[in-house]
């Protein structure tokens, strides 16, 4: 699988001879090797030209850029890949079908509280008592039925959500107290380091949906045109317990992330230029980690198990056959 | 005037109306290598027949049926392509079809047949073919007998039923699925 880049500092991102190169404001000059690029995120203020860009969708690779605030703010998506007329008719016809969207809204609801549920379990008995939260979870699982709004089955999933965040307060230090989820902007640390994280996922899985044709715009549980790429939104929700939280509980628990990774600005706490680079190169390696799926019958990367995700929904679209979402095996 | 309807809804008839460029309602095509799909794996051809391209993680893997016969580029071959086929001539003017490994010899053979068939009927040409192994420096004379003429438009209906079908055939594990360029959407 190819790798993520990140550039971080401001300055400008070219193309230079046949590879792409990053010129910083101060100067420093540094290649990226476009064959081994999945995609690239930009972070700082990085300027660009239209030779860029049709570098980037020459090689099949995505550009994803990062505001103020760490949040996500467009990616500059390659042609390749994405026109399949098939598809798409397949795609808006799931969605215009109301029982066929419920059952794909209720899918990414009942995988998502699933992949909830393998954290607070992995930390329930290592001196956490996490046994209410479990049956909370428990509960708003078994309240998805087949016959539930897409409103409700959004309410299901909140709630279940809200029970997960006590999770945060138990297993994080005094410093990391989650004190509810605000997402805009993140009031204190454990908040700001969600939202970059969950970024980051939904980030992925943009690139992820662009290798199947899928349109990232249509989607399932989240009403489509609610962010730009709102299928992104839906397989997200599946995977940010497995990457961005457990990245967060490892790093803030292991001190390698602490409140000094952090600034405070206009009313948002945000973080540094190291903390981020310590979560995104924490984030990447985790992408990296793999684990026996067990019909491939071979090792895959995080990474790849997104790009699966895809290829199952474009599989249950095209040809019929049952999507089952993703939940964490092992 | 029934008889005609008839015909135009057999998917032999059908593909040889559109093959000759008539007036089609709805054109029916196979390529020489849907054919060959329709014998190594049908849910392959299903997905072929969607364009159901995928980018898998292994992208080297190069499936032994699609071995290129480069080597036998140089021998003066001359690649014709004739509405929905596109097929290799040897000097002589016999049609070559490479047989890339003997677990493949039928898929080959079939597509090589399907190939003389439709010289035969579309362009009413008469040719004998050869399916030849590059690495074994064997070659084998394929003809159009009425049998395997028949074979031919048994599995051209046969294609046309598969391809209709609103889902693929169900997955079966084969011993190519390891390279095949659907595999992990099968199987995910
Ligand atoms: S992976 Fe196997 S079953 Fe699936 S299409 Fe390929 S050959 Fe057929």
């Amino acid at each position: 699988m190819d790798r993520n880049y990140h550039v971080f500092s401001d300055g400008r991102i070219e193309r230079k001879d046949d590879t792409l190169r990053v010129v910083t404001d101060d100067g420093e000059k540094k290649h990226i090797p476009i064959e081994h690029a999945e995609a690239v995120f930009l972070h700082g203020q990085i300027d660009y030209n239209t030779r860029l860009i049709g570098f980037l969708n020459d090689h099949g690779v995505a550009a994803h850029v990062f505001g103020w605030n760490d949040r996500y703010s467009g990616s500059l998506m390659p042609e390749r890949g994405q026109t399949s007329g098939r598809t798409l008719v397949e795609q808006v016809r799931a969605y215009d079908d109301p029982d066929h969207r419920r059952d794909l809204a209720a899918s990414f609801v009942a995988g998502s509280i699933h992949n909830m549920r393998a954290n607070v379990t992995y930390y329930n008995g290592r001196g956490h008592d996490l046994s209410r939260v479990i049956t909370d979870l428990d509960n708003a699982s078994e309240r998805i039925s087949s016959g539930m709004r897409v409103e409700e089955l959004l309410g299901v999933e909140a709630t279940a959500r809200r029970a997960y965040y006590q999770t945060f307060d138990a297993v994080l230090p005094e410093a990391f107290a989650l004190e509810g989820r605000e997402y805009n902007p993140p009031p204190n640390p454990v908040n700001s380091l969600i939202s970059f994280g969950n970024a980051l996922v939904y980030a992925n899985c943009v690139s992820a949906i662009r290798a199947t044709a899928l349109d990232p715009a249509v989607s399932y549980l989240h009403e489509p045109g609610e962010r730009r790429y709102s299928l992104s939104l839906d397989l997200a929700d599946l995977f940010k317990p497995l990457l961005a939280d457990r990245v967060l509980f490892r790093l803030v628990n292991r001190k390698q992330i602490t409140t000094d990774d952090f600034r405070q600005e206009v009313g948002a706490c945000l973080l540094t230029e190291d903390g981020r680079t310590t979560y995104t190169r924490a984030f990447e390696e985790t992408l990296e980690e793999t684990v026996e799926h067990p019909n491939l019958k071979r090792k895959v990367s995080y990474q790849y198990l997104l790009r699966l995700e895809a290829y199952k929904l474009k599989k249950h679209l095209v040809a019929g056959e049952p999507y089952e979402p993703f939940k964490k095996w092992w | 005037m029934s008889g005609e309807c008839n015909d135009q809804q057999d998917p032999v008839n059908r593909l040889l109306a559109t093959a000759r460029g008539d007036a089609v309602a709805n054109p029916f095509r196979v390529t020489g290598v849907m054919m060959q799909y329709y014998y190594v794996c049908q849910r392959e051809l299903w997905f072929a027949s969607r364009n159901l391209e995928i980018d898998r993680e292994n992208s080297a893997i190069v499936r032994g049926t699609r071995v290129d016969d480069s080597s036998y580029g140089d021998r003066g071959e001359e690649n014709l392509r004739l509405g929905m086929i596109s097929l290799d001539l040897l000097e002589d003017g016999r049609v070559v079809e490479v047989k890339p490994s003997s677990a493949l010899t039928e898929p080959a053979r079939m597509q090589l047949s399907y190939y003389l068939w439709y010289l035969d009927r579309v362009a009413g040409v008469e040719r004998d073919g050869v399916l030849a192994h590059p690495t074994e420096r064997r070659r084998e004379d394929v003809e159009l007998t009425p049998e395997r003429a028949k074979k031919v438009e048994d599995a051209i209906r046969k294609i046309h039923e598969i391809v209709s079908d609103e889902s693929p055939p169900e997955p079966e594990e084969k011993p190519f699925c390891d390279s095949c360029a659907y595999h992990d959407l099968c199987w995910c």
